[in-house]
């Protein structure tokens, strides 16, 4: 599903910030990302979501090579991952009904079919009675599970997730990641991006750690040593 | 405990899950009635958008409004005087002035030839003796004529063309004709009008193009600012997947909008001065003991200027989201 051929990415400043990552994900894994701050978990994920480039090496998404997708393509290549973010980026102009809806309308899905599929999100991430409210006045949590619902509603093969417990208690992180599991259970990838290592060590899953933008550990536990 | 309580479902709903993760291609009909849906709550969404800040809306509307206003009046005018001089120009008549001496039975041929020569509307015969009676009558020398031992004046036809452009050819066709001694066309006052009122479609048109420019470079400021309060939602649009042509088109509408406003409100300011003028321009008409009239946008205008108020903005937006909306990527 993912694989990732020596890959490297260094940003004009002459910054390092990937040094020839090379790692495979079947499709319906699950695995969690971690290192310290400025290890290149974020520019990992950046490949991935093609925010940004690599400079050299190849990502390969479902065996096609993504690194000579045109500019013009990116926005469909961008339907099939769901992607959750540590701030949630959540719009508060709208309510959390239009937030979840917004990847289904990019994609031009109908009304009705909208309705029903932003609903089901909603309901698995147990907020299906809070689609009226204003984002704002929802819970860090709640915010954080609008933005998982988001993430899934359109249904993608790939989840992608930067440090989505950051602002949370132990309580509600490992409810998060539980809910990122069940979505494995029903066949997409997921890919976690987390500092929190003890959390991490309690899903007994597979860890890739990096360190200075290589990756040093790739494996079953021991996110920690 | 809404987690709790949903996991109580869990197995029920990842079937659902997997389900719909099968059924997720959207088919052609669902996807162009999504388009449609989106069209109009875009357009929707670009006019509430607008009348959140109704201050701001109706001064940009003004500005573009007024931009229209002063080159579609003075395009107005201009049709306006050009068809007062059209109805000059059909009163255009050629003189023939015909030989001294001649009979009158050759003189009434000649009427019939005049009469028959192509590009002719209609021929008036005066006779010598009824312009010596209207000079007598108008000009106030008719005591000085009775030292005159013969009528001085010649037989005369006044020849009126079907079309002024002819006219010079008919002039040099009926030049050729023996009898006739003279032939006459006063029309250089008509020919300068003519380039005078060339001279002012012109200038309609610099007009025209400098303010279009104007509001072009207004609305394209304002969608500038409507971009920048949106940021936030275009890095997200795009994260999750939005084109180009999905993330600029609220911006598109909303300058579209302005346009179609701008427009229409410009044809408002011009009935008003049409009614404001009409009063005027008909008493100075029947000084002149003339029929015309003013002639308004009229309706075929008021669309006309509808369609370019709206291209007009469009193109306005286009130049904003070209310059502003490709700095905003995702970070």
């Amino acid at each position: 599903m993912i694989r990732f051929d020596n890959l490297s990415k260094r940003y004009t400043g002459g910054f390092e910030a990937l040094r020839s990552v090379s790692f495979e994900m079947d499709s319906g894994e699950m695995a969690f990302l971690t290192g310290h701050s400025g290890a290149g978990k974020s520019t990992l994920l950046k490949l991935l979501m093609l925010i940004e480039r690599p400079t050299s090496g190849n990502l390969l998404i479902n065996g096609k090579n993504i690194n000579r997708l045109s500019a013009s393509k990116i926005p469909f290549y961008r339907r099939q991952v769901g992607v959750v973010f540590q701030n949630h980026q959540l719009l508060f102009d709208r309510s959390v009904f239009e937030n979840v809806a917004l990847p289904l309308q990019v994609s031009g899905y109908s009304p009705s079919d909208i309705g029903r599929r932003v609903r089901a999100a909603l309901d698995s991430v147990g907020l299906l009675d809070r689609e009226k409210h204003n984002p704002i006045e929802l819970s860090g949590g709640e915010q954080q599970r609008v933005g998982i619902a988001r993430a899934v509603v359109h249904k993608p093969k790939i989840l992608l997730a930067d440090e989505p417990t950051g602002n949370l208690d132990p309580q509600l992180s490992a409810e998060i990641m539980d809910l990122f599991k069940r979505f494995q259970d029903v066949g997409v990838t997921v890919l976690v991006a987390s500092h929190d290592i003890n959390l991490i060590n309690k899903m007994n899953m597979r860890i890739m750690r990096l360190n200075q933008g290589e990756l040093e550990w790739d494996g079953v536990g021991h996110g920690n040593d | 405990m809404a987690m709790t309580n949903h996991k109580s479902r869990g197995s029920q709903h990842s079937q659902q899950t997997q389900r719909g993760a099968r059924g997720s291609a959207v088919s052609r009909l669902d996807r162009w009635r999504g388009y449609k849906h989106h069209h109009r709550t875009t357009l929707q969404s670009s006019f509430a958008k607008m009348l959140q800040e109704p201050f701001q809306t109706l001064l940009t509307v003004v500005v573009i409004a007024i931009a229209l206003t002063l080159p579609t009046a003075l395009y107005i005018s201009v049709e306006n005087i050009r068809q007062l001089s059209g109805g000059v120009e059909s009163s255009a008549q050629i003189s023939v002035f015909v030989k001294k001496g001649a009979r009158s039975a050759a003189i009434e041929k000649l009427g019939e030839q005049l009469a028959n020569l192509s590009g002719v509307a209609s021929v008036t015969h005066i006779s010598a003796a009824t312009a010596l009676e209207e000079f007598n009558a108008l000009s106030g020398f008719g005591s000085a004529l009775q030292y005159l031992d013969e009528n001085p004046l010649p037989e005369t036809f006044l020849v009126q063309p079907l079309l002024l452009n002819d006219s010079a050819k008919l002039v040099a066709k009926i030049h050729k004709i023996t009898l006739v001694d003279d032939v006459q066309l006063d029309m250089e006052w008509l020919r300068r009008l003519g380039a005078l009122l060339d001279v002012g479609r012109k200038l309609v048109l610099a007009l025209a193009a400098a303010l279009g420019i104007g509001v072009i470079l207004v609305i394209g400021n304002t969608i500038r600012l409507a971009i920048q309060s949106r940021r936030d939602e275009i890095v997200i649009v795009k994260l999750v997947g939005g084109t180009d042509a999905y993330v600029r088109r609220p911006f598109l509408y909303t300058g579209l909008l302005f346009g179609f406003f701008g427009a229409f409100v410009a044809a408002l300011m011009l009935v008003g001065l049409g009614f404001w003028l009409e009063e005027s321009v008909s008493e100075l008409a029947s000084l002149y003991q003339s029929q015309f009239r003013l002639t308004g946008l009229g309706f075929s205008g008021f669309l006309t200027l509808l369609v370019i108020g709206g291209v007009v903005g469009l193109a306005g937006a286009w130049v904003s989201v070209r310059q502003h909306m490709y700095d905003i990527k995702p970070r």
